[in-house]
């Protein structure tokens, strides 16, 4: 057991009281790692960044595409920390190194960083895009290295069109748990469903960049909070007792990720699921676990959950339920549960509607999305609020009226989609 | 096994008076029957110096933790005292404890439909005082064992210990209430939430000339004359029920169900009205003092039904009869009875040896 770094804490939100037999016991689990723990230099992880840069023919049309891609890819090689291994992959209908030339990675000395920055200088655009084959090459790439924190940046223009959607599942499902990747789009032709499925996959964050410009800035926010990882993989370890059934583990915050069907079975009674890596940062988790009913006036321990790494509990809180007769209790509403049972319906709402709305099936697309938006406005969202105003016209967002936009930009809908995961906490004020 | 002389010696490095399994020297409890080790007075937190302890004086209680789950019989217990297995909180008490100082005893048992033993009973005797405290968990409380369990230990103590100062049985009565409310009140933790744990509290003193009884709840205490006079029940429900029967409704009449039982009165850091009601009677011959839990009663609520069931014999005799009694009968409860023989001999050297 090794005295982690970082200094976690887990909160537990919930109403433990049931009604008499109430078999259903909702938790949030705020886990926070605060960064005075995290400061403490000694046990900081070493790591690795491969940045694929799209290089497909579109990514010249407007020309700024890959002209602010290759100064964000210069701006992240600045950010890399010494003694951090990296690796430029140029990306096409196949995947080329850039730096260094072989298929390893390279120290990130002064002379490497200013070697990779003037390969990328003379990167062209040409070419198709397939996005298994980038994520491959960096699999290949990280393999057999020592570095604990294994992060990758993947940037695209357009949709994966050179390889079918089965090929890279296959290929994630190789990289799972081999690295994080953050994956990017910019400009108006990228598919919001296959950054979304690379990012969770891969315990990353998706999202989509209207103006090429934005792009240095943020390649540095992803290779900084790369570079600021205390602890390099950590499961979310969850005990129920005997008779007691999992119904999900979601990620409600910051963005939802559903964990269910990733767990991990320790032992009969323990199951672990992925979180990836922590740096100074807070994330909740919506619990909902099946028990035995008990008597009235019985308590018992619906789930221990811990975020675990190696040998180590970082944080640890419990789940109790007790069943009463006083409806007074039983029936009240855990605000933060409530508030996360609504943004992961805000967020599948926004999907399936987007999707009918593809599918042509107005009627569907119109109910989901006005559902959307009487959820985001409920809730204080007001960045998909935004969002989905540029994607229907809000008649009365209250009563979640709407009517479909006759003419969308394709960008507003794919950024709705890609953003739909992004879930905002309940205000203090809100909870009593 | 009990040493003559008092003093706070546990009855270390040998064997516990109760059950006869052997005990660790420093233990509070036996780690299989769950009686108290102490020979005198004991300090219910650790932070208190002890007081001396007369000579003669011993107590037991039910209160020593249980090795198994209630829920599945499992014995790895979390560190926060949830079952390995099922998750049930690890009870309080044990499901079944028999506690005989010979002159005295108590039973109780879980019953047949609870999970937990929230009923807890402690007995205590002195030169010339026996005496008995039962307190009953309240069900819709949250952990209700918690207060119940601490409340006997506290008040038990501090029964004792205002007895062998010297003070009446009323006055130390209502030592013994105040002991058991704050320890009930602080069962609840640092956040007591909106309901907290709560129990009921009767107790009873049987000096050589007197019976007096304490009470705060519904469980209850009966005096079960062997000769002269009627059996009596010598404390009043803190219910609605109880309210109604002592305006003069006849017990056997008044309403029965959950809203005629609802309490009234409780403690626990909810509990404003904390004061035990006082009863003290002058027998005029010999007779027996029940303390107990609605879970025997409810199944002889009348003094003379009561006392028809209750058969002759050793203190620790008659209270497993009696708990037999209301298992046999349903088991709905808790079952709790302690036995207190009138009058109390003049030193309690006839004890267990
Ligand atoms: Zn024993
Ligand atoms: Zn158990």
């Amino acid at each position: 057991m090794s005295e982690p770094a970082a200094a976690f804490t887990a909160e537990v939100y919930q109403n433990q009281y049931l009604p008499a037999g109430g078999d259903v016991v909702d938790a949030v689990i705020t886990v926070t790692a605060s960064g005075a723990g995290l400061r403490d230099v000694g046990g900081t992880p070493s790591a690795a960044e491969v940045i694929m840069i799209d290089c497909s023919g579109s990514m010249a049309n407007p020309p700024t595409k890959l002209s602010e891609a290759k100064k964000a890819c210069a701006t992240a090689i600045d950010s890399l920390r010494d003694g951090v291994s990296f690796a430029i992959i140029a990306g096409r209908h196949d995947a080329q190194m850039v730096f260094p030339l072989v298929a390893t990675l390279a120290p990130a000395t002064p002379a490497n960083k200013a070697a990779a920055k003037a390969a990328v200088q003379n990167l062209l655009a040409a070419g198709g895009t397939a996005i298994g084959q980038w994520l491959s090459l960096a699999n290949t790439v990280f393999a057999g290295h020592p570095a604990e924190v294994k992060h990758a940046i993947m940037l695209t223009d357009g949709r994966n069109q050179h390889e079918t959607a089965e090929q890279l599942a296959a290929t994630l499902r190789n990289c799972e748990r081999r690295f994080i990747c953050d994956s990017r789009g910019v400009g108006a032709d990228w598919v919001a469903s296959e950054l979304r499925t690379v990012a969770s996959t891969l315990l990353g964050t998706a999202d989509g960049l209207e103006d090429p410009r934005e792009l240095p800035a943020a390649f540095r926010a992803m290779t900084e909070a790369a570079m600021g990882k205390a602890v390099a993989e950590a499961t979310l370890r969850v005990w129920t007792p005997a008779g007691a059934t999992v119904r999900f583990v979601k990620q409600a915050f910051p963005q939802v990720e559903d964990l269910t069907p990733r767990r991990t079975q320790v032992s009969a009674r323990i199951g672990d699921y992925p979180t990836g890596a922590w740096g100074a940062e807070s994330r909740d988790y919506h619990l909902s676990v099946q028990v035995q009913p008990g008597t009235v006036g019985e308590e018992v321990l619906a789930a221990r959950v811990s975020l675990v790494t190696g040998d180590s509990v970082l944080a640890q809180s419990l789940v109790l339920a007790t069943w009463t007769d006083d409806t007074a209790l039983s029936t009240k509403i855990n605000q933060r549960v409530a508030h996360y049972t609504g943004q992961a319906e805000l967020a599948s709402a926004i999907q399936e509607g987007l999707a009918a709305r593809d599918a042509g099936d107005v009627e569907t697309a119109t109910s989901k999305l006005g559902r959307a938006v009487q959820l985001a406005e409920e809730s204080g969202h007001s960045d998909t609020a935004k969002l989905l105003g540029r994607v229907v016209e809000v008649i009365d967002a209250p009563s979640g009226t709407i009517r479909l936009k006759p003419k969308v930009a394709g960008v507003d809908a794919e950024l709705a989609n890609v953003r739909s995961v992004k879930t905002i906490r309940v205000k203090k004020s809100e909870e009593g | 096994m009990a040493a003559d002389g008092g003093g706070l010696d546990t009855v270390h490095g040998t064997e516990c008076p109760t059950c006869g399994a052997s005990v660790g020297e420093t233990d509070r409890f036996c780690e299989t029957c769950g009686a108290g080790l102490f020979e005198g007075l004991v300090p219910a937190s650790s932070a208190q110096p002890p007081a001396p302890a007369p000579a003669g004086q011993r107590w037991l209680t039910s209160t020593g933790a249980p090795d198994a789950c209630g829920g599945c019989g499992g014995t790895a217990f979390g560190p926060e005292g949830y079952c390995d297995d099922c998750g049930q909180r690890r009870p309080a008490g044990r499901n079944h404890s028999e506690l005989d100082l010979g002159v005295i005893a108590a039973v109780s048992d879980l019953g047949h439909r609870h999970r937990h033993n929230e009923d807890a009973v402690a007995i205590g005797l002195l030169p010339g005082a026996e005496a008995a405290v039962v307190c009953d968990g309240v069900s819709s409380s949250t952990r209700p064992d918690a207060a119940s369990y601490a409340a006997v230990d506290a008040a038990a103590e501090a029964l004792l210990r205002a007895l062998a100062d010297g003070d009446e049985p009323e006055p130390a009565l209502t030592v013994a209430a105040r002991a058991a409310q704050a320890a009930a009140a602080l069962a609840a933790g640092a956040e007591p939430g909106n309901n907290p744990p709560s129990c009921t509290f009767v107790a009873g003193v049987v000096t050589a000339d007197e019976v007096s009884v304490g009470w705060v709840g519904d469980s209850r205490a009966y005096w079960l004359p062997d000769r002269d006079g009627d059996p009596a029940v010598l404390t009043a429900d803190d219910s609605l029920a109880g309210q109604l029967a002592a305006a003069g409704v006849p017990l056997a009449e008044a309403p029965q169900g959950a809203q005629a039982g609802a309490l009234v009165r409780w403690l626990g850091a909810d509990a404003r009205d904390t004061a035990p009601h006082l009863v003290t009677i002058r027998p005029d011959g010999p007779g027996r003092l029940l303390v107990c839990s609605d879970g025997l009663f409810r199944y002889r609520p009348a003094p003379a039904e009561l006392a028809a069931a209750t058969p002759a014999g050793t203190p620790i005799d008659t209270a497993r009869s009696l708990v037999q009694l209301a298992l046999d009968a349903g088991g709905q409860d808790n079952v709790t009875v302690a036995v207190l023989p009138y009058p109390a001999p003049e030193s309690s050297q006839g004890a267990t040896g």
